[in-house]
């Protein structure tokens, strides 16, 4: 009697365990819904209404992050300028690369960035044909890097012989030329890694008779493969996905505009850009101050550069985004809010067809 | 010598837990740091992708060994805006329900994708996009009949070669009973080997899922073993047949062994497999027929009152109309897999069962029957899971 005493019990008891394993695994956490639902409009223009929360990649106010694209777009980098016994103006930038950062590159998603001055892009370095350039680098990293600018220089200013490693420092010098849209990134191999985790920025030679006044505007085209599978995750025009999207670039009617587009991105062989409701004359790399077309659309493939100038006729909301549509369904993608401001002497607005 | 008391008994008993309490204590405690060596990595599994109106609603499991959270949802890989529910943030095991408004196209085939806050993605396909059924009265009839089909009829069908099982010889009697203990290793193999396709397609990895299948066919064949002996005790007393035990268990078995069938089978018609289901359910209907015929073998030798005979069929049959409307209105790979698992270790139990009521009836064990009938049941269980 005793022995089938024992036994149920043992039943009973291996019954209860059973039980509190499968309630554990598959009811782990008994929430209570909200009673009432929320409406939130997505990005996309749909609707959701939910007693969640909302994933949408537009969150991103640039405030609590490192990196804010509007200042971004418009913040070049002349550098401590001073002149040289013969005339000739010298320029020096102080540049320092990590690699430690950890980054909110998109609402939520945080990535391990590798950085000029603690930012992906690097800043704009910007100098007059003819300028010495002379950058101090240190590498803050716990790997080698080096910084590699295109253009005209010496061999042994090229960075990519000499890779500089942690706590070392370089002082690199040439003079700024050629004229145009150039680009500079870290040399060290593997070069894709050094260059997907963010170590890259423009660089403009610009000519001795500047170019005609415009309000100017860099792009950086790039993405981030945030789980290296050699596949960009996110894309963007300046890092942040969606961010010019959900932050339209201010202009105005007739405003004479001038953007400095590289593309810098990794992993995918050919990046582009389409500009909505206007037309630009684009100028590869900067070099030719005569136009090489008129038209909507750039393709471009990794490390190429266009400066591009165009005015937009009528007021309104118009995209600008990679034609390839899989990279403005990943972030690339952002727009111009053309304003009608007569105010600005920019603005010579003919209200001729307009009704 | 038994001269321990009982407290010092029940410190033996206790002494070891308290020092493995103590030892985690200082595992998780002191030398916490001291064990902060490689790499974690999160793990977010997608458990269940439904197309519900203008939405797809998948529902995702922290299944790593840290808290994540889910900041993106993409179709095809494609970055969409979804909602979240309860939050975006997932402890360990915890679920959520992400919904992604999207107009998706019936038949096609999605990815659906949910990135976490380092960046990385886990995603899962669906071979096709098929609007997720409604629970309503018509989506209720509609799976019961379909358990009434794959269940019940077959194995009253099966029930019907009572009178000729009944009319055979001693060994032949024997051949049709190891035939039906071959139809049942067949089916029990069979149910193991779903369980596993269902662990490795549906079941986070985090379950498990072999041991899982293992654990649960052992203590339900531990279990049911038990139960039968209970139950031959009892009708030693009564004056209930020992054959109408035998298939009485083999009911039960088959029972089991039909709720996990009828889960997979309302699984499937739930998630779209609608062409699969077809299959499965001719299949299923096949199989269960000759369910039947091993409920009624060992009911030849004893007089067996048709009222019975329905009853055991029921018992047999039944628990696949039930599974078919749980499968249907809320599939749980987890209870479909554990189901499927007492099932085999039931069917197991049966066999053993079948085997032992052979040798006590017969003097001397017909070999050449037994392995004849055995091998017999085996391949035609084959053939007719190839055919089908």
């Amino acid at each position: 009697m005793q022995n089938t005493f024992q036994s149920s019990k043992m039943v009973y008891a291996l019954l209860a365990i059973a039980a509190v394993s499968v309630l554990y695994f598959v009811v782990p956490g008994v929430t209570i819904a909200e009673e009432t639902p929320k409406t939130f409009l997505t990005h996309t223009g749909s609707v959701i209404k939910t007693t969640g929360e909302v994933i949408d990649p537009i969150g991103y106010d640039g405030e609590a992050l490192d990196f804010d694209p509007d200042t971004f777009m418009k913040e070049f980098d002349y550098g401590e300028v001073s002149v040289l016994k013969d005339g000739t103006i010298l320029r020096e930038f102080y540049i320092t690369a990590r690699d430690d950062q950890i980054m909110e590159i998109s609402p939520g998603v945080f990535y391990n960035v590798w950085t000029f001055n603690d930012s992906v892009p690097g800043p704009t370095i910007r100098a007059t044909e003819g300028d010495l350039v002379r950058i101090h680098f240190t590498n803050e990293g716990s790997k080698p890097h080096s910084l590699h600018f295109h253009g005209i220089h010496k061999a042994e200013m090229d960075g990519v012989f000499e890779s500089i490693g942690t706590g070392g420092k370089f002082t690199y010098e040439f003079y700024a030329e050629p004229v145009g849209l150039h680009l500079y990134h870290c040399h060290v191999h593997p070069v894709e890694e050094h260059i997907a985790h963010g170590l890259y920025g423009a660089y403009i030679v610009d000519p001795k008779e500047p170019r005609e006044p415009a309000e100017e505007f860099v792009f950086i085209l790039n993405g981030f493969d945030t789980d290296f599978d050699a596949e960009n995750n996110f894309y963007a025009a300046n890092t942040i996905p969606f961010y010019y999207q959900h932050h339209p670039i201010e202009i105005n009617v007739n405003q004479n505009i001038r953007a400095y587009v590289v593309n810098i991105l990794e992993f995918d062989a050919v990046n582009n850009f389409h500009l909505h409701g206007t037309l630009f004359h684009h100028y590869p790399a900067g070099t030719d101050t005569v136009p090489s077309g008129y038209n909507d659309m750039l393709t471009m493939s990794q490390g190429d550069r266009q400066i591009i100038e165009f005015n937009y006729k009528y007021p309104g909301l118009y995209m600008f985004h990679a034609h390839n549509t899989e990279f403005s369904e990943k972030g690339w993608v952002s727009s111009f809010l053309v304003k009608e401001n007569t105010d600005d002497p920019n603005t010579q607005v003919e209200y001729d067809d307009i009704v | 010598m038994m001269t321990s008391s009982k407290p010092i008994l029940a410190i033996s008993a206790i002494a070891p837990i308290v020092l493995l309490v103590i030892m985690i204590a200082f595992l998780l405690g002191p030398a916490s740091s001291f064990l902060q060596f490689g790499v974690v990595l999160p793990e977010v599994s997608i458990e269940k992708i439904e197309f519900v109106g203008n939405e797809i609603q998948a529902t995702v499991r922290n299944t790593g060994p840290i808290d994540v959270d889910v900041v993106l949802a993409d179709v095809n890989d494609r970055i969409q805006p979804a909602a979240i529910e309860p939050d975006t943030s997932l402890k360990r095991f915890e679920t959520a329900l992400v919904r992604i408004p999207f107009d998706w196209n019936e038949g096609q085939p999605y990815e659906i994708g949910v990135t976490i806050n380092d960046g990385t993605r886990f995603a899962k396909e669906v071979d096709a996009a098929f609007s997720a059924l409604e629970p309503n009265l018509d989506l209720f009839v509609f799976l019961g009949m379909i358990g009434f089909l794959i269940g019940v009829i077959p194995i009253m069908i099966g029930l019907l070669w009572y009178p000729f099982i009944k009319k055979l010889g001693k060994n032949t009697f024997n051949f049709f009973l190891a035939f039906t203990m071959g139809l049942l290793i067949f089916l029990g193999i069979d149910a193991i080997l779903e369980s596993v396709e269902i662990s490795e397609n549906h079941l986070s990895s985090i379950f498990n899922g072999e041991l899982l299948i293992a654990t649960v066919v052992i203590l339900s064949f531990l279990g049911l073993y038990g139960m039968g002996k209970q139950l031959m005790k009892k009708i030693e007393l009564s004056k209930l047949s020992q054959g109408l035990a035998i298939s009485l268990m083999i009911a039960i078995g088959i029972g089991f062994h039909n709720l996990g069938e009828g889960l997979a089978v309302g699984a499937a018609i739930a998630l779209g497999e609608v062409a699969l289901s077809t299959f499965l359910i001719i299949g299923f209907a096949t199989h269960n027929t000759t369910e039947g015929l091993a409920i009624a073998a060992p009911l030849t030798k004893s007089k067996a009152k048709i009222m019975k005979m329905i009853g055991l069929g029921l018992i047999a049959g039944a628990p696949a109309i039930f599974g078919c409307w749980v499968g249907g209105f809320s599939f749980s790979p987890f209870f479909t897999l554990v189901f499927l698992a007492i099932g085999a270790g039931a069917i197991f139990q049966v066999v053993l069962s079948i085997f032992q009521y052979m040798k006590e009836k017969s003097d001397l064990l017909s070999n050449t029957s037994l392995f004849a009938g055995i091998s017999v049941g085996l391949v035609i269980m084959y053939l007719t899971s190839v055919i089908i």
